[in-house]
């Protein structure tokens, strides 16, 4: 069985200012961990600057949010205008997702993801989303040569 | 605390535990909190007035929680609606009005979820409130990013200012400790219990001296006995003895059943833990909670539940332990070890909660605070029960992990799903045993009807699962008020007995039941031979309520196996939606749970008018005066009337019939053949003198001699229904403009057809009626009456009257008498020639088949009428104020023999009429009521009892049935109004659906699995007061009722099928 050479990839975990559920982070934290990465969880109601002194503390491949209080989209979308604007490049530059519940209309959210990824989020998953995805789309956004969680578990 | 509050104090929530403890009840307590005062006060007041032994609730909104009141205050200026009650910023003398809105009657606590509480507590001080929760560790670590360093002390400092404000109230102040639910869910019970412990003990050293220890219902009742058992002994050995102290138990807090059925037996079961294991307190939730804020009506309904299955967890029925039963050593032993463990690293027990917690001594499983060390797991075993996966560096013995496997990411979901799974897969398969419950609240006729069709369409099935249907009446079941079997015989039917049946089909070779039996003069004929008169004749009420009777035992013999009839006798006061089904709670306090109710709850007693009031109370006032409201005859306390006392008798309907014959031959008085075609009246010298009156002054005329056999149908020519759908579909009528003149062509079409077949025979009628039909059809309805007129005339036929309805209606309108003896001698003219016109029967007198077309064509009216087809003004002043009374008054009379007896009454000096706009007023002077007429020049007749000889008609806001206040305060009844053109107006009935006529809510939403038939849905429905089918095709009175059966039964064949929150998708 080979060792991989590369470093674990690095996640920093977080939800918005507004938001004290941690349930989700709890599963992502165990989800993310099972598939080989690295993770800082932030917990409950992380204001804006907490993140961005994890992101430069850190230095994560990637940040995902998790938002369940129909907040997600207010909070989310300031959030990123505040990492992004950051001096450090490493900061500004730092691939970010959000995911979740993130508004407060159920289906009709669905514009919402569009208004994200404008915002300047790299993938936004809705309520409904295919784990699946969410695995693929964060190896992909957390560089190439992320571990594959096959590769993750084998390790 | 401001001296107008200071005498005012909230009540002791402590002493009313321990008082409702002592009387074996157990406290419930809603979650909720609003915005603004007057909705918080409505809350607070709907939870005091609920049937269960309450604590109110004001949750603070989320800004007030963290401190941020500038942000309270900004939101409440734009106006927006806060998540909880701003405290704060309402300020002491609006939060102490608000929390007076329980009438003191039960105490108030403040929930707020604030790691720093010091600010609402101090709000609380200032508005004479003495209860809250929280707690040092359970507000801080789950919810806030505040440091255990900050919350301690913050803690320490505003528990000791607020017992001290508190009691400079003259006031007890009481904690709560949310130690007992950290997380919702996943934590072991030991910590759990423990952390509440260590709570008690820190707010006691911090002044208080009540206190209620928390625990969050987990996976596993029994264990959950166990960990509140263990709870006791704890806060017994560890808790001041000064410090007086009770258990709160939560109902669970973690991901809820997703159905309504799962939800509702999660509450069961936390109100049955509550009770066995000893908590005297239950902080309920609603099966709405999970997806969104629950109304107050949920709330209500989630307590009063938990109140039930709490009071039965008293009784055998609960299968579950007494906390004396159970072996809660584990639980105890790790609890005691953490709260010892604790003690050990110093004497104050905040700093020793904070070294606590930064050595891992107490680990809270799955909590993301960085004082929180993270390293414990807490899992759910095979057998259900909450166990720890891992323990850190938590002093709990080895074994207490030993057999756990590591918590996935996916086992995580299955372990936060478990309990909500488990319930709605134990209440699918719940669902799919118990029986199925149709209630009919109501068995008059309508009731009866409903369940004849249900057991005919269940007849030859074999349900899945077992089918009960109650048929409930407080009168007399299977017979209900009007037409129970004790009454007086003289009260009569108003239908010949050959044209009433209550069996869906007609008898054949089978047996009797459901779908095929007997006529009421069939069965009259083979119960009662010896009195049966034929099939034209009028039968008693009471009679009618003996066959209804009969009716019943033929459906209930009928029944196919697993299919039950329950009787149930007793009066409905309550229905509330629960869950999936419907509870009806009973006046003696009785309860019964059913998946669909029937409401055919017929006539109603409504509150009197301002005028009846009036005279109501000038008769209280008097001794020697009696007032006897409108009702049913047999209803009226008429015994107690005195013989010769002279009684006023106001209106001359079919009400006016009754009253009279149960006071003349209801009293040894006797009717004779009079040698010249009439009757004499035989007194027996017990009967008062009649003064009787209505505007028209004119006893309701008769009915034609029934010449109509049973399966005799008529089929209109010019009112026909598809002309009035035809109408109808070009929007709201204007019945004076739109629909009466077809239905008035109908009448003198028959009028003068009738005449043209008595001279001529059938077949020159038909070629008359054609012809009519063919001009009146090409010219239009207007000219109907002269139309059919003229070619009557050709005919010879030009000595008939004309037949006008108005005319007909009010026949001494704009007449004046110098007496009254100048009046009886032209009303008896009138009624003697009514009487001939009725011998010469409704299919063969020109007159009385005329206006028995009224009768025949009522479905047609119904089809412009219901449901809003005309237009609000003409609904309420051509229909309702002109049309309905005069279509009573011509078609709606009683037998003739009723008139020839009034006849023979007047002649007697029995009764007197005492004319047309005839009057009645109380006489201050002479201590008497008066009666007079408008049209006669006489003096006012003073009499000693007023009897109201009118039968109300449903009004729903004059209703005072608690069952009807019931519904209509929760909104699920609603009076109908028609808004059609513009000008809207309330008919007072209950707003229904469209078949099978379900009631519509305050919100517009259809009510699912509760319908409405007959009487109270008068208004936006007419003629509801039908009480039978008649043989040969279904009239609408059967389709009504086979259409709500088919609904009712749909249910039983969805039994596999979960329900879907209601609500969940708005």
């Amino acid at each position: 069985m080979s060792v991989p050479v590369r470093h674990k990839r690095r996640i920093v975990l977080s939800t918005v200012s507004s938001d004290s559920h941690t349930w989700n982070l709890v599963f992502l934290q165990l989800l993310l961990e099972e598939g080989g990465y690295e993770v800082h969880n932030l917990g409950a109601c992380v204001p804006d600057e907490v993140l961005v002194e994890a992101v430069r503390r850190h230095r994560p491949d990637a940040v995902v949010i998790s938002s369940v209080n129909g907040h997600g989209h207010l909070d989310g979308a300031r959030m990123i205008r505040v990492l992004q604007a950051d001096a450090d490049p490493d900061v500004a530059g730092v691939p970010v997702m959000i995911g979740g519940k993130l508004g407060i209309r159920g289906a009709a959210d669905a514009d919402l993801a569009g208004e994200l990824i404008a915002a300047g989020f790299r993938a936004v998953f809705t309520e409904g989303a295919d784990p699946a995805d969410f695995g693929r789309t964060l190896n992909e956004l957390a560089g190439a040569g992320a571990l594959t969680a096959d590769e993750a578990v084998a390790a | 605390m401001s001296a107008e509050l200071r005498n005012r104090p909230a009540a002791d929530i402590q002493s009313y535990v321990e008082q409702a403890a002592q009387e074996g009840r157990l406290v419930v307590q809603p979650r909720m909190g609003m915005s603004g005062p007057a909705e918080m006060a409505a809350g607070l007041r709907a939870v005091a007035a609920a049937r269960a032994r309450t604590v109110g609730t004001m949750t603070i909104d989320s800004y007030t929680r963290v401190e941020d009141i500038a942000g309270a205050r900004a939101a409440l200026a734009e106006g927006k609606h806060l998540n909880g009650f701003p405290i704060v910023n309402h300020g002491p003398v609006t939060t102490a009005r608000v929390a007076a809105a329980t009438g003191h009657r039960i105490p108030v606590q403040v929930r707020h979820g604030s790691a720093r509480p010091a600010h609402i507590f101090d709000a609380m001080v200032a508005a004479g409130l003495s209860a809250s929760e929280g707690g040092p560790v359970s507000y801080c670590l789950p919810y806030s990013r505040l440091p255990l360093a900050e919350a301690i002390p913050a803690w320490a400092d505003a528990t000791r200012r607020f017992a001290e404000g508190t009691a400079a109230n003259g006031l007890r102040a009481h904690l709560e400790t949310f130690g007992g639910c950290m997380l919702g869910q996943m934590c072991p019970p030991s910590l759990l219990v423990a952390i509440s412990v260590l709570e008690a003990m820190f707010f006691a050293q911090h002044g208080l001296t009540s206190v209620s220890l928390s625990y969050a219902q987990q996976t596993h009742p029994v264990q959950d006995i166990e960990a509140l058992a263990a709870l006791h002994h704890l806060a017994e050995t560890f808790l001041p003895a000064d410090v007086a102290r009770h258990v709160v138990l939560y109902t669970y807090m973690g991901v809820y059943p997703g159905t309504e059925a799962g939800a509702g037996l999660l509450l069961d079961t936390s109100a049955q833990v509550a009770v066995r294991g000893g908590a005297q307190r239950l902080i309920v939730k609603t099966a709405a909670e999970a997806h969104r804020i629950p109304t107050v009506g949920e709330n209500i309904a989630a307590l009063e539940r938990a109140t039930r299955k709490g009071r039965e967890a008293l009784t055998e029925e609960c299968e579950l332990p007494w906390a004396r039963q159970v072996d809660y050593e584990t639980v105890y032993t790790e609890a005691l070890a953490l709260i010892e463990a604790v003690l050990g690293l110093g004497p104050d027990i905040g700093p020793a909660l904070r070294k606590g917690f930064a050595t891992g001594l107490l680990d809270v499983p799955f909590c993301l605070h960085r004082d929180n060390t993270g390293a414990a797991q807490g899992t759910i075993g095979d057998d259900g029960r909450l166990r720890w996966a891992k323990t850190g560096a938590m002093p709990l013995p080895a074994h207490s992990s030993s057999t756990a496997r590591a918590v996935t990411s996916a086992r995580l979901l299955g372990m936060l799903r478990y309990t909500a799974d488990s319930h709605d897969q134990a209440a699918a398969a719940l669902d799919a045993a118990a029986p199925y419950r149709i209630a009919i609240v109501g068995s008059g006729p309508r009731g009866l009807s409903v369940a004849e069709r249900l057991a005919a369409r269940l007849q030859g099935e074999h349900p899945g699962r077992d089918v009960e249907i109650s048929i409930v009446d407080k009168v007399q079941v299977g017979a209900g008020r009007v037409w129970r079997t004790g009454q007086d015989t003289s009260f009569l039917m108003n239908t010949a007995c050959g044209e009433v049946t209550m069996f869906s089909g007609p008898m054949d070779d089978g047996p009797v039941r459901a779908g095929a039996g007997p006529t009421l003069a069939q069965w009259w004929s083979t119960a009662r031979p010896a009195d049966y008169p034929g099939p034209d004749a009028y039968a008693p009420r009471a009679l009618y309520g003996e066959y209804l009777q009969f009716h019943l035992d033929a459906i209930e013999t009928s029944l196919p196996a697993r299919v039950r009839l329950r009787r149930v006798a007793g009066e409905v006061t309550g229905a509330q939606r629960d869950g999936g089904t419907w509870q009806l709670s009973f006046a003696d306090g009785d309860q019964l749970t059913a998946d669909r109710v029937v409401m055919t709850t017929g006539h109603p007693v409504t509150e009197l008018s301002a005028d009846q009031a009036g005279l109501a109370a000038f008769a209280g006032a008097r001794p020697q005066l009696r007032y006897i409201r409108g009702d049913s005859a047999a209803d009226m306390p008429l015994s107690g009337i005195a013989p010769g006392a002279r009684v006023a008798v106001l209106g001359m309907g079919l009400s006016f019939y009754d009253v009279t014959a149960a006071l003349t031959c209801g009293r040894g008085g006797r009717f004779e053949d009079d040698g010249h075609g009439g009757l004499r009246y035989v007194p027996s010298g017990r009967e008062p003198r009649l003064v009787a009156g209505s505007r028209s002054g004119v006893p309701l005329p008769a009915r034609g001699r029934n010449q109509k056999g049973p399966d005799w149908r008529y089929t209109a020519r010019l009112f026909t229904p598809q002309r009035i759908r035809a109408l109808r579909s070009r929007g709201p009528l204007d019945f004076r403009r739109d629909v009466w003149p077809w239905l008035d062509a109908e009448m003198q079409l028959v009028y003068y057809a009738t005449a043209v077949r008595g001279r001529y025979g059938t077949e020159v009628e038909h070629a008359y009626t054609d012809s009519v039909v063919a001009e009146i059809a090409a010219a239009g309805a207007d000219a109907a009456e002269q139309t059919a007129r003229q070619l009557a005339e050709r005919f010879g036929l030009d000595l008939l009257p004309p037949l006008d309805v108005n005319r007909l209606a009010r026949p001494f309108a704009g007449c004046r008498f110098d007496s009254a003896k100048e009046y009886a001698a032209a009303l008896a003219e009138l009624i003697t020639a009514d009487v001939e016109q009725a011998r010469r029967g409704n299919l063969d007198g020109p007159l009385k088949a005329a206006l028995d077309v009224l009768r025949d064509v009522r479905g047609t009216i119904r089809l412009a009428v219901d449901h809003g087809g005309l237009t609000a003004a003409s609904h309420r002043e051509d229909f309702l104020g002109w049309f309905g009374p005069v279509s009573s008054f011509l078609a709606a009379g009683p037998p003739m023999v009723r008139l020839e007896q009034t006849l023979a009454l007047m002649d007697a000096g029995i009764l007197e009429v005492a004319g047309p706009d005839a009057r009645f007023g109380a006489d201050e002077d002479a201590g008497a009521f008066a009666v007079s007429s408008g049209q006669i020049d006489e003096a006012p007749q003073h009499c000693e009892v007023l009897i109201d000889a009118r039968i109300p008609g449903p009004d729903l806001a004059r209703d005072p049935a608690p069952l009807t206040r019931c519904l209509t305060r929760a909104g699920l009844w609603t009076s109908w109004a028609n808004t059609a053109g513009g000008r809207s107006f309330d008919t007072g009935g209950v707003a229904v659906t469209a078949s099978p006529y379900r009631p519509v809510d305050a919100d517009g939403t259809a009510a699912d699995g509760m319908y409405v038939l007959g009487i109270p849905t008068e208004g936006q429905r007419w003629f509801m007061q039908v009480g039978s089918s008649r043989p040969g095709p279904w009239t609408e009175f059967t389709k009504d009722a086979d259409a709500i059966a088919a609904d009712a039964l749909a249910g039983l064949r969805q039994t596999a099928r979960t329900r879907a929150l209601e609500g969940a998708n708005r």
